[in-house]
């Protein structure tokens, strides 16, 4: 453990300000937020769910798709992997640094939500734990995504990027899973966000599409998932 | 240097203290605080090093730590390797430097066509080729016939000019001697220096690995 957090304070000390992930981390999220929110005749205060789960998801899985093709690149990576420690520590560590960051950044929409328009929270318990389990699973969906071995981040952030631009219309942000057509209710039911931003939706409102347990258990679900395939493909490409 | 000392999960006071005494060591204390992307190319070797030292390994590999530094990087790193080795660390060390390898090894493994054809302590090497004893010359003044002639005294048996001297490969070095003194009186020249030499490892690194010198250069025999 004491290894995971040291890799991820170096991940916090060298990536957390880099611009691009900036970019992809904040700014991207809200503008595409705004992109599709705006317009629509809903209050604002109603929309700061829906923000939090895409500040989580974006910000959460961009840290891991920088750093480590850039640490390849330079050779620094081969010595986390010479270094005596565990593959699972080392992924561990990255994905720890994705879900710190993004837990800092997802505090911005809730400030703004509780400051500027005084949005409600029923279930403050159930907004924190839907916010670690949310973030710490696209931290370890980024770090799963980084395991690609280049040394272009592009490369991995476009192949990111067909996976969480998705997410957002078929998870229930923008678009409620009950309006969906029935194929889109099954699709939605395969995505991490949904459960969620489901999560986030009963902290907020008191009302969710499924239990808050499924949501937890769900999202550990997926957390495991990831994490052990992160592990496989990080074995596998760096035998 | 705490982040590697923390992946080899040295304690915080003993990384602290390590950290500190390798910097001064490789001298690389004064810029603690500067960031590594600033560094020369013989700062972040000696960095990296440091980086490797800082677990106080038993067993060192270093992959040509000196290739293409300064000379100071050179030094620094040469005398931090002997002193390793002083403290009882085994250090394996590959070098494409003869001379690093005869003043650095106890033991020096020479390796042709990735088989390793010889492997012993540089001074028992060289004594495998007797026979390979040179005269080195230098004269107040160079010109571009004194290679053919130098070669053409009696019991000189090979002769190559290497910057401003000239290696005279001989199995009588004091017949070569006052052939080189005479040669010099009658060409009105001065010897300014003229020393005797056993084989170097280089000589047994040619000898073992087939490379012939032709002229001035050498080419690989296949």
């Amino acid at each position: 453990m004491s290894v995971a957090w040291a890799i991820a304070r170096k991940d916090m000390r060298i990536y957390y300000l880099k611009p691009n992930i900036i970019v992809s981390g904040i700014f991207f999220p809200l503008f595409m937020f705004l992109a599709f929110a705006i317009g629509k005749n809903t209050p604002p205060s109603s929309l700061i769910p829906g923000l939090i789960s895409i500040t989580l998801l974006f910000s959460a899985s961009s840290i891991e798709p920088v750093s480590i093709p850039i640490e390849r690149r330079v050779k620094t990576f081969e010595r986390l992997l010479s270094a005596p420690i565990s593959l699972h520590s080392l992924v561990s560590g990255e994905s720890l640094s994705g879900f710190l960051y993004s837990l800092g950044i997802a505090c911005l929409p809730l400030a703004v939500g509780v400051i500027m328009f005084s949005t409600p929270i029923v279930h403050a318990p159930a907004l924190v734990v839907s916010m670690i389990l949310t973030a710490f699973c696209f931290a370890t969906l980024g770090t799963l995504f980084a395991a690609y071995p280049t040394e272009n981040v592009g490369e991995v952030m476009s192949i990111l990027n067909t996976v969480r631009l998705p997410l957002i219309f078929i998870s229930g942000v923008f678009i409620p899973i009950s309006a969906m057509p029935q194929i889109g209710q099954k699709i939605a039911l395969i995505s991490p966000l949904t459960y969620g931003n489901d999560m986030i939706e009963y902290a907020y409102t008191g009302k969710s599409l499924f239990s808050p347990l499924l949501d937890i258990v769900v999202l550990v679900i997926f957390i495991l998932i990831f994490q052990i395939t992160a592990n496989y493909l990080y074995k596998k490409f760096n035998e | 240097m705490m982040f590697s000392a923390e992946l080899y999960h040295v304690g915080r006071k003993e990384r602290e203290k390590k950290a500190d005494e390798l910097l001064k060591k490789f001298e690389l204390y004064e810029r603690r605080n500067d960031k590594a992307h600033g560094f020369s190319k013989g700062m972040k070797r000696r960095l990296t090093l440091a980086m490797g030292l800082v677990n106080s390994p038993r067993l060192l590999f270093l992959d040509e730590p000196t290739s293409g530094l300064d000379v100071q990087s050179n030094l620094i790193i040469r005398d931090v390797v002997t002193d390793l080795v002083l403290e009882g660390v085994t250090v394996f060390l590959t070098t494409h430097n003869i001379e690093e390898a005869n003043i650095m090894c106890d033991r020096v493994a020479i390796i042709n066509k990735g088989n390793i054809v010889a492997i012993d302590a540089p001074e028992s090497l060289k004594k495998t080729i007797r026979s390979v004893q040179s005269i080195e010359v230098s004269f107040n003044h160079n010109s571009a016939d004194q290679l053919d002639e130098l070669h053409r005294l009696p019991m000189v048996n090979d002769a190559h000019k290497e910057g401003d001297k000239f290696k005279l490969y001989t199995e009588d070095p004091s017949e070569v001697i006052d052939a080189v003194v005479a040669y010099a009186h009658t060409h009105n020249l001065k010897v300014i220096s003229i020393t005797t030499l056993g084989p170097s490892l280089e000589d047994v690194f040619i000898r073992l690995t087939g490379l012939q010198r032709a002229g001035d250069g050498v080419h690989a025999i296949d």
